[in-house]
């Protein structure tokens, strides 16, 4: 170990004792830690290393995915809320709509699977979906669509499960 | 100085990702925590667990690690590791078990073993006759290479009072080894 003598004992013992004691409580601690020098403890074995190694980037690429899920799943229920907003706001006003459980939209697959590029590549998919139904919103809340109020929400609607079934797919 | 930057550049590889920060890190601290877990044990396959343990919560606590000593971080979550461990009841069993079976190997005289190296370190058998607190303070100050007054800011206890149990414990260790 590096820096055991770099401590200045003495003048640390001495903000307690008088100088002579000082003195010497900085001996027995200095002599204390050469002796353990002497006798070093087992160094860990390549195998161990190894195995913490691997440990350490599976936890990453868990750690990475999860937020990658994250970030997603956040993206989606705030497409599918705005969405729910908004045809709540356009739609029949009696129109029952089945209960959504935000996390049932990740298939299981992706989040067992280790192929972190196929899930990038349905992430990127998931997410231009997202994107286009965004920008359909926004063309229907500015008026701009050519087609009549009942069409826009049908098709809204078509497309939400068309995402969604997809997805399931994997 | 350039250690502390080099250290400084393996934490932020370590905090975007890089797996190659991480085996750096392991590299430059996997030997110290281990001797320090080992001393606090005397038990290998408890060392290797333990050592284990700490560098899969680094991987996830790295984010919070905002500056400071590192050692001193790190040398935390080792010390809140083994007193987890400690407070498990099936690992405390475990370890009371290795311990006994250790000071009945070492009264019965050399016998064929796996852990040959352990049975003949003579400091890791009157390191055991100190009490806990008292092995951790020295093991903590030995393996983590923290100025004495960081120890004492982590362990949260006045330095006097620290230097004091250091240095008390250390001459036990001492005459303990001679007599």
């Amino acid at each position: 170990m590096g820096n055991q003598n770099r401590e200045d004992w003495q003048s640390l013992f001495g903000r307690f004792v008088d100088a002579t004691e000082a003195e010497a409580a900085a001996e027995d601690v200095r002599a204390g830690e050469r002796m353990l020098a002497t006798w070093p403890a087992p160094k860990p074995d390549t195998e161990l290393i190894a195995y913490i190694n691997t440990e350490m980037a599976a936890r990453q690429r868990r750690k990475r995915r999860l937020a990658r899920l994250s970030r997603a799943l956040a993206a989606a229920a705030a497409v599918i809320i705005i969405a729910a907003i908004a045809l709540l706001g356009r739609g029949p006003a009696s129109r029952p709509t089945a209960p959504m459980s935000y996390a049932s939209i990740i298939p299981t697959s992706v989040w067992e699977s280790e192929d972190v590029n196929a899930e990038d590549a349905e992430l990127m998919y998931f997410q231009s979906e997202i994107r286009r139904i965004e920008a359909q919103m926004e063309a229907l809340e500015s008026g701009g669509d050519d087609l009549g109020p009942a069409d826009d929400v049908e098709e809204i609607e078509m497309e939400l499960m068309q995402i969604e079934t997809e997805f399931w797919k994997g | 100085m350039a250690e502390s930057a080099e250290l400084a550049r393996i934490i932020e590889g370590c905090k975007s990702g890089d797996a190659q920060a991480f085996a750096q890190m392991v590299d430059m601290y996997a030997g110290r925590c281990y001797g320090y877990f080992y001393r606090l044990t005397g038990d290998r396959d408890l060392s290797d667990e333990l050592l284990s343990e700490l560098f899969i919560r680094l991987v996830e606590k790295i984010g919070s690690y905002k500056g400071g000593v590192f050692e001193s971080w790190l040398f935390r979550i080792a010390s809140n590791i083994f007193h987890d461990h400690l407070r498990g009841k099936k690992r405390r069993q475990k370890l009371f078990d290795a311990r006994r079976a250790q000071l009945q190997r070492v009264s019965d005289g050399p016998r064929q073993s796996d852990a040959r190296d352990e049975m003949l370190d003579r400091l890791q058998v009157q390191l055991n006759r100190l009490d806990a607190d008292t092995r951790e303070l020295i093991m903590l100050r030995y393996y983590s290479e923290l100025s004495f007054k960081e120890i004492a800011e982590l362990r949260r206890e006045p330095i006097g009072t620290a230097l004091s149990r250091l240095h008390r414990g250390l001459k036990k260790l001492r005459e303990l080894m001679e007599g």
